[in-house]
């Protein structure tokens, strides 16, 4: 069986709040696969439904396809950090994992070996409540690397962690996937998902808004549009529009094409002889495309019919 | 899997069975590693010891007997007087092995590495009974001794008609192995009261109060002799501490055996209710 996440229909309610309406996606192995959305989208009560820890009121979650409960030493099928300040704070770092590395039939040589990986040697053996909110992040990881699982789920794993430690994470989440492990982070800022996320799952409201590759997305953000820097304005212009194409004027020299690619701009132009000094595709920033999403987002949820936003 | 670790076949039936404890040695490995490193556990246990022992040894030197012979006095019942002390502090443990856990949100890692949660729960049973056990035996055994010493330098002794404080005589021997089961049953009805009411403030108040709450009650009712034999007979610690009596039996609401079975059936109940609610309710 293939190392993935795969979350159906999952609906919860708590109260009076719907925190999952029907959440549906699955989580590719060998890639990181980020899991955004604002606060109260639903992202760690999905991640509690995978782990066993709430269960749902409608919908499955499986990992590698068995449900949480059934997988004996679940450790070494799936490793998560919910929340890293989640431990009593009276115990050694080294304790810590060493309970937890007994849960699953594990020894304490695998504890050191994960507590080096993660760098935690020389805090070992202090208490884990004295450590800083990084340090327990690194903990936490260290705690979910213990069965050595095909499948890791962090959620927010960069809350809290100073510059240096955001590259460090991003540089180990692509070092796992590498590895081709699924995972799964989950982060409410999309910047965070930046050059660590090759897919991304947009919640929104309890449900999936965008499941899509990161190159894709960013390539439907950006349409087609196409700066032209160029001396000859109107010729550009008439050339342009008679291809086909939208042009409309943004400076004095500038002109902002759409509907023809920045390859062809670049073929008619040098057919009809008309120079110009610069030509950039448009390309979206990752945030930009995600505001882009959460704009339509809000555009569905004026239409209660559509259901499934897939 | 019906094949058990030495390779021999199991019967039919014990599959359901070996599914439900699946992990059970795991997990009692991981909460036995949980009790042993958590800062209070030695300390906790220590004050069972003490408290027990130091209650007892007082009651013991504040009783006496004037006339040498003609009180009604258990002196093993005096001796082990501080059981009713050392209790609460058995309740404290109990109560911080789960409510600890969900103070500082760490249950949500207990129940991802063991998903089982009625396995959890057994494990966590049996490494506080053991830890209780061990302590429960010194703090009797201490409490007779010095009781033993204490009440024989007041004058109550054998030789003035008073029952002995020694293990050789029977019903002393039922008090101390009783009241050492007595502390073990408290510790499970603590864990079970605990594990349904989850905050560590609320759940020791609501052992506290189950313990000693109905004895003060029946004793403000006290003029309503029916309620304070009900409290006696069916009520986890007036019942369970008719242990402790070698002498005047025949007067007893309840035996001392079924005195410590309502307490057993309690912490059964409490235990029963909890692994229920593990079960349906979010971690």
């Amino acid at each position: 069986m293939e190392a993935t996440i795969e979350v159906t229909g999952l609906r919860k309610r708590f109260g009076s709040t719907l925190a999952l309406d029907g959440m549906s996606f699955i989580v590719q192995p060998g890639q990181v696969t980020g899991f955004v959305g604002p606060n109260g989208a639903g992202k760690s009560t999905t991640m509690r439904v995978i782990l066993g820890l709430d269960a749902p009121d409608q919908g499955s979650a499986l990992i590698s396809g068995q449900p949480y409960p059934r997988l004996r030493r679940p450790l070494s099928h799936i490793g998560a950090m919910l929340d890293a300040a989640a431990l009593q704070p009276g115990r050694t770092a080294r304790n810590h994992l060493l309970w937890l590395a007994h849960s699953q039939g594990l020894s304490g040589r695998r504890v050191d070996e994960v507590i080096e990986r993660a760098g935690l040697t020389s805090a070992a053996r202090r208490k884990a409540g004295g450590f800083s909110l990084g340090m327990r992040q690194r903990l936490g990881i260290a705690a979910a690397m213990l069965g050595d699982p095909p499948v890791l789920m962090f959620d927010e794993p960069f809350n809290g962690m100073d510059p240096e430690g955001i590259v460090w994470m991003r540089g180990y989440l692509r070092y796992l996937a590498a590895e081709g492990r699924a995972v799964l982070v989950s982060s409410h800022l999309m910047s965070e998902m930046q050059d660590s996320a090759d897919h991304l799952v947009v919640a929104g409201r309890g449900k999936v808004i965008a499941d899509t590759s990161v190159a894709e997305l960013i390539a439907a953000a950006s349409g087609d549009r196409v700066t032209l820097r160029t001396g000859a304005r109107p010729e550009a212009m008439t050339v342009l529009a008679h291809a086909g194409a939208t042009v409309a004027a943004t400076g004095r020299d500038t002109l902002a094409v759409t509907g023809l690619a920045a390859e062809q701009v670049v073929a008619r132009l040098s057919e009809s002889g008309v120079g110009f000094s610069e030509i950039s595709a448009h390309r979206a920033s990752l945030e930009e495309a995600y505001m882009e999403l959460t704009r339509d987002a809000v555009e569905f949820r004026a239409q209660p019919a559509e259901e499934e936003v897939r | 899997m019906t094949i058990a670790r030495h390779g021999l076949p199991l019967p039919a039936g014990t599959a359901r069975t070996e599914r439900a404890l699946a992990g059970l040695p795991d997990a009692l490995r991981a909460e036995w590693t949980k009790l042993r490193t958590a800062p209070g556990t030695a300390w906790i246990l220590a004050a069972v010891c003490v408290l027990t022992i130091a209650v007892g040894a007082a009651t013991a030197a504040a009783t006496r007997c004037g006339g040498g012979t003609g009180c009604s006095i258990d002196p093993t019942k005096v001796s082990l007087t501080g059981i009713e002390a050392g209790q609460a502090v058995v309740a404290v443990l109990a109560v911080l092995v789960i409510s600890d856990e969900y103070s500082t949100g760490m249950i949500a890692v207990t129940f991802t590495a063991m998903p089982r949660r009625w396995t959890v729960l057994a494990a966590k049973a049996v490494t506080l009974t053991s830890l209780v056990l061990a302590a429960a035996v010194v703090a009797v055994a201490g409490s007779l001794a010095a009781g033993r010493l204490i009440l024989a330098g007041n004058g109550i002794t054998a030789a003035y008609g008073f029952a002995v404080v020694s293990l050789a005589h029977g019903p002393t021997a039922r008090a101390a192995l009783g009241s050492v089961l007595y502390l073990a049953l408290v510790g499970l009805l603590s864990l079970g009261i605990a594990t349904i009411v989850r905050d560590s403030a609320a759940a020791t108040g609501a052992v506290l109060g189950v313990l000693y709450v109905p004895p003060v009650i029946a004793l403000f009712l006290g003029g309503e002799p029916t309620w304070q034999r009900w409290a006696e007979r069916y009520t986890p610690m007036d019942a369970g501490l008719a242990i402790l009596n070698t002498t005047g039996l025949r007067d007893l609401v309840i035996s001392p055996w079924a005195g410590l079975g309502v307490l057993a059936g309690w912490a059964a109940a409490a235990l029963l209710a909890a692994g229920l609610l593990l079960r349906l309710r979010d971690a």
